[in-house]
């Protein structure tokens, strides 16, 4: 055993270390990685599963939000071009003008 | 590499980090624990956890490490929740210094009164004495893997090693 002089000895003691080593030394090295690798397999498959369903879940929510934003955007459009017009007929305004009647138009001049 | 190669799903490779790193891993819960079927559970607890947490780990630092400070806090997790009761069994006899009839035996006694030794010390200090001496971390090592600065580190190695001397060196002049 090597004695420190300073408690701040950087090296590491061997016979300390060795009989601390045969103190915990743990028995069954290949039982124990056995039982670790088949802990290890089976939260995968559970993950696998869950993380399986969440997609799943995650696709259906994603083309119904899809799906309810088309609709609300379309409701949109019309709405907002039904306002624009009063309830008229939406080609008839965008074809636009409308001949004025010839009578109405010499009575304003006639009246000068 | 291994650990790469576990991250990508290489189940082997993951195997084969276990078998590298499996009684290092349960020394150091012991050390923690006591109880070796409680240091075995938190080991697998932390090689579970390091599976998981693989994504995580940075392929340019060592890899122990990293490890042994997912042990360390999957040891004092399971030492908390299961309040660990520390049940003194001494046999008269071998604190007497009984009979000894081969060097097997004494050697066992021996570990006895090791592992008896580090039950009484601090927690902190029992891992930081096994991780420097058995294990063979570096003082930085040490600090990184409980969380602790460097200075100590070093102190708790040096108060653990002055109890566990004084035991060895009884123990000698008694044999």
């Amino acid at each position: 055993m090597t004695e420190s002089n300073t408690p701040f000895d950087h090296r590491p003691d061997p016979v300390l270390g060795e009989a601390l080593r045969a103190a915990l030394a743990p028995r069954d090295r290949a039982e124990f990685v056995a039982r670790v690798l088949a802990a290890a397999n089976r939260p995968a498959d559970v993950l696998v599963d869950v993380l399986a369903r969440w997609a799943r879940l995650g696709i259906a929510a994603a083309l119904l939000a899809a799906l309810a934003a088309t609709l609300v955007v379309g409701r949109g459009r019309r709405a907002a071009t039904e306002s624009a017009v009063g309830g008229a007929d939406p080609e008839a305004v965008v074809a636009g003008v409308q001949e004025p009647e010839v009578g109405v138009l010499f009575a304003s001049y006639s009246d000068r | 590499m291994l650990a790469g190669l576990a991250l990508a799903g290489d189940r082997g490779a993951f195997g084969e980090l276990v078998g590298r790193y499996a009684d290092q891993a349960r020394r150091v819960a012991r050390a923690v624990l006591q109880d070796p079927d409680d240091a075995d559970d938190a080991a697998q607890d932390a090689f579970l956890s390091a599976l998981v947490k693989l994504g995580q780990y940075d392929a340019s630092r060592p890899f122990g490490p990293w490890l042994m400070r997912i042990v360390a806090n999957a040891a004092t997790d399971r030492r908390r929740r299961r309040e660990v009761r520390r049940v003194e069994i001494l046999d008269e006899g071998l604190v007497a210094g009984g009979q000894r009839p081969d060097v097997a035996a004494e050697r066992e006694v021996l570990s006895e009164r090791l592992r008896q030794a580090l039950a009484e010390l601090p927690e902190r200090r029992r891992m930081a004495v096994v991780l420097f001496d058995v294990e063979g971390y570096s003082h930085a090592e040490i600090a990184g893997i409980l969380g602790m600065p460097e200075g100590t580190v070093r102190s708790e190695v040096f108060h653990a090693r002055r109890r566990l001397r004084t035991l060895l060196a009884d123990w000698r002049d008694e044999g």
